[in-house]
């Protein structure tokens, strides 16, 4: 049995949490699943899905306070005050065992209820979002600081980037930091995907985030980066809310969850990496290097504008690998200046919006301003994806604010002529004597630190 | 954070005076007072018997939580008291009051950090050991290593 129930009480301060914890103690002792909603001071916690009152057994109100009941229409409910929450919670959850419980009617469905069953589907998109964010930003910090730490103290420069000798210690520890890095995609998009369709959705989301993030499935020279991480998870969560709505034979029923509706999403959801998006992928790529290799003899600014941009774009993804790789082979051709520019873009994104979560608290979670203390450090040395759990959640407006930023670096650090000759960004090129002019190319990185956190505090809201 | 960041030592009392609720509520609001938490005693007061009277805070299992929201409120803050003979709460189950937690909370205030410490503190008031080693405390100290367990 599953029972869901709300608890609520005039402060929010108390009786709520006490009411919830007692019915969580009882669902226990009597071996019912329960889930409890608290409409505290602090907000709404734990809040019930619309599924999983869909699934419910019965729902138990113990308030002391008006609550909304029109998410229950059709539902056994019993309505009672808080106190019963706390001392009846095993009798309250038997009535359910009886079946003599009332369920709910309401005919008039007003015009309210319908506006707001529209609002929070407008949020459920951000929800989705926030889920799979708030697992991956772990794997990004892990991965993020290991990599950061190693390439600091056991980084060499060399014409093919910052690398790390084999037989160093910290090549061992950037291998540690590499596979946090690798889970970042596929958690992201698999948390999206259950976020939306419950456990079956997980195996699926997880599976296209990681051909999402591997380029080599739909040969591509890179994979869809964490943009393409998103789609994969919604398009595998609502593949497999889809697939759960089917009406298949009692039979085969316990099978369905574990493992008809998480094969049947991972075919589809591989099928359109493979097939749809991964051939533009590749050929955007293509484009856009054919492009960029036309824009030499352009203005060094509009250049500059353009490879800032697609730095910022999608961090780590296809865009950034193109501009990136376009830096490190006008080295070989003895144009240092360009790389210089890219280095200065690389890391704006990850320290401006650890300087943005710094500048103003309210705007972020506790988890992201801890991101962006990590975001920080790995953009000291030149690791952007730093950024990408700020720009997974809110993309909107933080990717438009990351570019800008990124743009104004490397347009500054592009007129002031600062050459690069090692392919890799941050500080740490300047540190180990790979910068040509140290103080313009930090004045760049400054400006647009700067720029980037002051425009996504102001485009960010309170959270609430 | 901790609950007893909510709490000084002062505001901790293993041996609570006072016979009715009405007494023991004055009591615990001169200790609140004393280390600067209110702004007026009389209004925090009001505050506190506007709650009371929206439903007894005697929740049973020997706990009472009289509290106030209020904008006499400077600071979040918790004050115990153990009274041994117990106090008549209007309780549910009828039980007199033995552990009395009194809240202050502003009314508006930045963040809800100390709103998530009530929150722990509830929960644990449910888990009947703890209650009954809070009960057997005899000293101050001993009802602040218990308390500091919250949090």
């Amino acid at each position: 049995m599953k029972v869901l129930a709300i608890t609520s009480c005039p402060n929010g301060i108390a009786h709520t949490y006490m009411a919830a914890e007692s019915l969580r103690k009882a669902g226990e002792a009597l071996g019912v699943e329960i889930k409890v909603e608290t409409q505290g001071s602090i907000g709404v916690e734990n809040e019930l899905t619309s599924e999983e009152i869909q699934t419910a057994d019965g729902i138990i109100i113990a308030a002391d306070k008006n609550v909304d009941k029109s998410r229950f229409v059709g539902k056994p409910l019993i309505e009672t005050g808080v106190q019963d929450g706390i001392h009846k919670a095993q009798e309250l959850i038997k009535k359910f065992e009886t079946g003599n419980v009332e369920v709910y009617e309401e005919s008039r469905a007003t015009v309210e209820e319908g506006k707001a069953e529209r609002k929070s589907q407008q949020n459920a998109f951000y929800r989705h979002l926030m889920n799979g964010v708030s697992y991956m930003i772990p794997f990004v910090a892990v991965g993020g600081l290991l990599i950061a730490l190693s390439l600091a103290i056991g980084g060499v420069p060399t014409d093919s980037g910052l690398q790390i000798p084999k037989d160093s210690v910290w090549k061992q520890i950037n291998d540690v930091g590499v596979a946090g890095f690798t889970f970042m995609v596929p958690i992201l998009a698999g948390f999206i995907a259950m976020s939306i369709a419950d456990r079956p959705g997980l195996a699926p989301g997880m599976i296209g985030g990681y051909i999402a993030a591997n380029g080599s499935f739909y040969g591509s020279a890179a994979g869809a980066g964490f943009l393409g991480g998103i789609l994969a998870g919604f398009v595998a969560g609502y593949v497999a809310k889809w697939i759960k709505t089917w009406k298949v034979p009692q039979m085969i029923q316990p099978v369905m969850p574990i493992l008809i509706i998480p094969l049947l999403a991972s075919i589809v959801v591989a099928s359109l990496f493979i097939f749809v998006v991964g051939a533009p992928i590749a050929s955007i790529m293509s484009w856009l290097t054919t492009f960029l290799n036309g824009m030499q003899g352009a203005s060094s600014v509009i250049l500059a504008l353009i490879l800032g941009a697609m730095i910022a774009f999608d961090m780590g993804g296809p865009v950034n690998k193109v501009a990136f790789l376009f830096g490190a082979s006008m080295i070989g051709q003895g144009n240092v200046q360009i790389m210089g520019a890219i280095a200065a873009a690389i890391c704006v994104p990850p320290i401006g919006m650890g300087v943005a979560t710094l500048l103003n608290k309210r705007k972020y979670e506790k988890a992201e301003r801890e991101a962006g203390k990590a975001a920080i450090a790995m953009g000291l040395v030149g690791i952007t994806e730093g950024a990408i759990p700020f720009a997974a959640k809110d993309p909107l407006r933080v990717i438009p604010s990351i570019m800008v930023g990124s743009m104004v670096a490397t347009v500054i650090v592009m007129l002031s002529h600062v050459g690069n000759n090692v392919p890799h960004g941050g500080a740490i090129v300047a540190v180990l004597g790979a910068i040509s002019h140290p103080i313009m190319y930090f004045v760049g990185i400054i400006a647009g630190v700067i720029v980037t956190a002051l425009m996504v505090n102001v485009l960010k809201k309170n959270i609430s | 954070m901790k609950l007893t960041e909510l709490m000084t030592e002062n505001l901790v009392d293993p041996a609570l005076k006072g016979a009715g609720k009405d007494e023991v509520i004055d009591l615990l609001i001169e200790k609140l007072d004393a280390e600067g938490v209110l702004k007026s005693k009389r209004k925090f007061k009001k505050a506190i018997e506007k709650r009371e009277k929206e439903g007894s805070t005697g929740i049973g299992f020997k706990v009472a939580i009289p509290h106030g929201k209020s904008k006499a409120v400077n600071k979040p803050a918790v004050a115990f008291g153990l009274s041994s003979d117990g106090v008549d709460w209007n309780s549910v189950d009828g039980d007199k009051a033995q552990l009395i937690f009194m809240i202050a909370v502003p009314e508006e205030s930045a963040g809800n950090e100390h709103l998530k410490i009530l929150q722990m503190l509830s929960i644990k008031l449910m888990d009947e050991a703890f209650r009954n080693e809070l009960l057997q405390a005899s000293t101050q100290e001993e009802a602040w290593q218990l308390l500091e367990q919250i949090g």
